[in-house]
């Protein structure tokens, strides 16, 4: 794909006040493509990520993740010139990303009316776990809260026991670009009427619009299905899920059409049209046997390898299941840039992923750093706010400001 | 929030060559929004999701539930004039989206540079699998292949035990709205610029970009740390994940400044400065002694909802892992809208997820309606690209053009 000469996001301006995971994926899809952030961080230790996943240097590995190409102003936002600079900021921006907990924009007297009276046609986007309205609003809220109320966890893991919960930010990070999408609306509908608006996106409902046949089975059945977990299988197609094999699990989705291949693969070509196998329905009720079957199958391969590679030669949905040691060094992974190699000056090399979006009309990955705190409070008070250093000064002196080689 | 007189995307025109899952729901979050989205469905049965969860009347809400408001037009796209009829299409809409497997669009004449010949400005997003480029593009793919190629189902389920994998499709969705996003971003570009682009949007990308510490933890590590799924606990904060309460589960996040709350909440201020318990570290390492401390303590409790109400009490991060019959029924997913109600007028009454975002300048929802097969044939041949009907009917008579309803 051929390179534009700007970032696609040049110009576009963001004050960015927030923390955590799901309020910094919406910003660095902006970042990571050119736009300026600016990452308000509350004096003096800045976001909680940079004291998680510190592996090397003292330096969090999982801030710099979700923080390249921001620009840090560490301010104390408890002292009212603290928030004074805030305001002065708004004027100045399209965009504002919060990830408070509901209510403490309005204690700050930063909400969207507020931030309207500043900024005729300002874009507030405000993430939160449970949403800005509603019984659970105000409750603490993390990724794995909002999954359980939103019935996820409950389909994750052995029905006969504890549900299980993914060991990523699935959550998190899918209501980041929820958020990423509702700002890009709001400014497409801001070029076209002039007007501004608040968005609220919350992970409940992110994680709530992933059912995608949960809810209407229960609701359109009138309750008859009740969906819950299913292990490592397909609930309402078959046979689809986890298979173990000599050396590995795979992953198998031989439903519908599929089915047939499979057959071919196992040479058992018999089995399509054999009476209860035949449909998606018949072989769930008897999902046992079917299981069996195809894994009395993969063990007469010396490892799963081999057996994937039978399956694909048919052309059956099939993938080995990777662990995240196999995926750093995969060809495809790395072609794509799925995984990324960064070079931080106080960290050193690794890997994180990358952008999952590529653009035609879009340079390569910027060679973009994460800010050290409050990296840019100097450009942003003296540049930005036209201060004086003296004032600068001032403001690092009452603790306003604060600054950290981290 | 305030009603406009115009939907968000109203002008906005889409062409939508998608099916399943992922890329019904990146038209979906425009049709949602009142952008004009024609479906073209393969001849002669349509979309494969009208087949599967049929539960009422025949028609399917699985199909319902992605594509409101959307406009079908079934065609056949193996007959010249058919695929004539698309390309006729092109010069008309501002972007099309597919998620075919790699390689088709280009086999039908089709790819980026063809719809490029046809409007300059086209904006093509394409969705698949795996991507368009790299050594595994071709390979048939749903959701949990790229999950187990993304090494997010090696994340879930006991260590000891083959992986299990969430029972909805999460990777499917962000996937979608990913593609959403970068659709927007397109436009955004088209805008000052002029040019149109082509997107590469995967699952295997967007799960991948989940991955919130892991794939920074092992190559940060240089490899000493191999992240591993872990159950219902998470691995690098404690106590947070998934504890068994009297007649269900709640999940608690108290890690951090969160364990004091906990302790408060047990009676059992004195662990807040525990040697060994006081510290993430600390409880990291003697996990199953913290999980029988909080376990035990939840027995006192006759439910789940009361031993809620007390961590509720203490501001502990907590939520009870709803089922998807509870979650229909909450007030607050109810209230948000995270719960929608729909009227098909052949399936009848049934609940969806809602819309994710919120948006304070756009109306409360229209009721839209899902298409039946074919739909808006007429209404496409002869308004939009100007045909008479005379060639409307021999484009059925031919059997180019289908209509069924369902």
């Amino acid at each position: 794909m051929t390179g534009a000469t700007e970032p696609l996001f040049e110009g576009l301006k963001i004050l960015d006040f927030t923390r955590a995971l799901a309020g910094p994926t919406c910003t660095r899809m902006f970042a990571e493509m050119g736009a300026d952030v600016i990452k308000v961080e509350s004096a003096p230790n800045g976001d909680l990520t940079r004291q998680m996943s510190k592996i090397r240097n003292d330096r969090s590995l999982y801030y710099i993740q979700q923080n390249l190409g921001k620009q840090s102003l560490c301010v104390n936002l408890r002292d009212p010139r603290g928030i004074a600079l805030m305001k002065e900021l708004v004027p100045h921006m399209d965009v504002v990303v919060e990830n408070f907990k509901p209510g403490r924009m309005a204690s700050m007297g930063l909400d969207y009316e507020a931030l309207k009276e500043l900024k005729e046609d300002i874009i507030l986007c405000s993430i939160s776990a449970m949403g800005q309205t509603g019984p659970l609003a105000t409750k603490p809220g993390y990724d794995y809260i909002a999954q359980a109320y939103t019935g996820v966890t409950s389909m994750i893991g052995d029905p006969n026991d504890a549900p299980s919960i993914p060991l990523l930010g699935i959550g998190d990070v899918a209501t980041g670009v929820h958020g990423a999408f509702a700002v890009l609306a709001a400014i497409y509908h801001r070029e076209r009427t002039g007007r501004g608006q608040h968005l609220d996106v919350a992970l409940a409902d992110v994680y709530y619009h992933c059912h995608e046949v949960n809810v209407h089975q229960y609701t359109g059945s009138n309750g008859e299905i009740k969906p819950t977990r299913g292990g490592r299988h397909m609930s309402y197609v078959c046979p689809a899920g986890v298979f173990r094999a000599n050396g590995g699990d795979i992953m198998i989705m031989a439903f519908l059409h599929h089915f047939k291949d499979l057959c071919a693969a196992m040479d058992r070509p018999e089995l399509v049209t054999k009476e209860g196998w035949t449909t998606d329905q018949e072989r769930l009720a008897r999902l046992d046997e079917v299981v069996a079957l195809v894994e009395t199958w993969l063990q007469t391969f010396p490892s799963h390898w081999d057996a994937i590679a039978k399956m694909e030669e048919h052309g059956v949905p099939v993938a080995p299941i990777l662990t995240v040691e196999d995926t750093i060094t995969h060809p495809h992974l790395l072609h794509r840039g799925t995984i990324r190699t960064i070079n931080d000056r106080l960290a050193g090399e690794f890997g994180i992923p990358g952008m999952p979006i590529k653009f035609s009309e879009f340079p390569e990955d910027l060679p973009l750093e994460a800010d050290t705190l409050g990296q840019h409070n100097a450009h942003i008070i003296t540049e930005v706010l036209n201060h004086s250093e003296e004032e600068l000064a001032q403001l690092r002196a009452d603790g306003i400001l604060n600054e950290g080689e981290f | 929030m305030a009603n406009p007189s115009k939907t968000l995307f109203s002008g906005l025109r889409i062409l939508d060559l998608t099916r399943a899952v992922a890329g019904p729901t990146c038209t979906r979050m425009f049709s949602e929004l009142g952008a004009d989205v024609i479906k073209v469905e393969a001849f002669p049965e349509g979309d494969l999701t009208r087949q599967v969860s049929k539960i009422r009347n025949e028609r399917s809400l699985y199909f319902v539930q992605q594509n409101l408001g959307k406009k079908s037009l079934c065609v056949d796209l193996r007959n010249p004039k058919g695929l004539q009829l698309v390309k006729d299409l092109v010069p008309l809409v501002d972007v099309v989206v597919q998620n075919f497997k790699p390689g088709v669009m280009a086999s039908m004449g089709m790819a980026y540079d063809d719809l490029k010949e046809l409007k300059q400005d086209i904006i093509l997003c394409s969705i698949s699998s795996l991507g368009q480029t790299g050594s595994l593009a071709e390979k048939p793919g749903y959701d949990m292949i790229a999950q187990s190629y993304a090494g997010v189902t090696s994340m879930v389920g006991d260590p000891d035990d083959a992986p299990c994998f969430p029972q909805l499709a999460i990777g499917d969705v962000s996937t979608g709205v990913m593609g959403a996003f970068s659709v927007l971003a397109a436009l955004y570009h088209r805008d000052r610029t002029g040019e149109g682009q082509h997107l590469d949007v995967s699952i295997l990308d967007t799960y991948y970009h989940s991955h919130e510490a892991s794939v920074h933890q092992y190559s940060g590590s240089n490899g000493k740390i191999e992240p591993n799924r872990t159950g219902r606990h998470m691995n690098y904060l404690a106590p947070a994940g998934v504890f068994r309460a009297n007649g269900g589960y709640i999940t608690i996040m108290s890690f951090l400044h969160h364990w004091k709350d906990l302790c408060a909440a047990m009676d059992r201020p004195e662990l807040a400065e525990d040697e060994r318990l006081g510290n993430d570290e600390g409880r990291l390492e003697n996990l199953d002694e913290v999980i029988e401390l909080i376990e035990s303590w939840l027995q006192n409790f006759p439910d789940r909802d009361t031993a809620m109400d007390k961590l509720d009490e203490f501001g502990v991060p907590a939520g009870p892992v709803l089922t998807i019959a509870e979650t229909v029924a909450h007030p607050h997913l109810r209230e948000r809208g995270t719960v929608r109600t729909i009227d098909d007028r052949i399936a009848g009454k049934f609940e969806i997820p809602g819309l994710p975002p919120k948006f304070s300048k756009f109306p409360d929802l229209p009721e839209f309606d899902a298409p039946t097969l074919g739909e808006h044939n007429e209404e496409i041949i002869t308004n939009i690209l100007g045909r008479s009907d005379d060639e409307l009917a021999e484009l059925r008579n031919a059997g180019i053009l289908k209509e069924k309803n369902i």
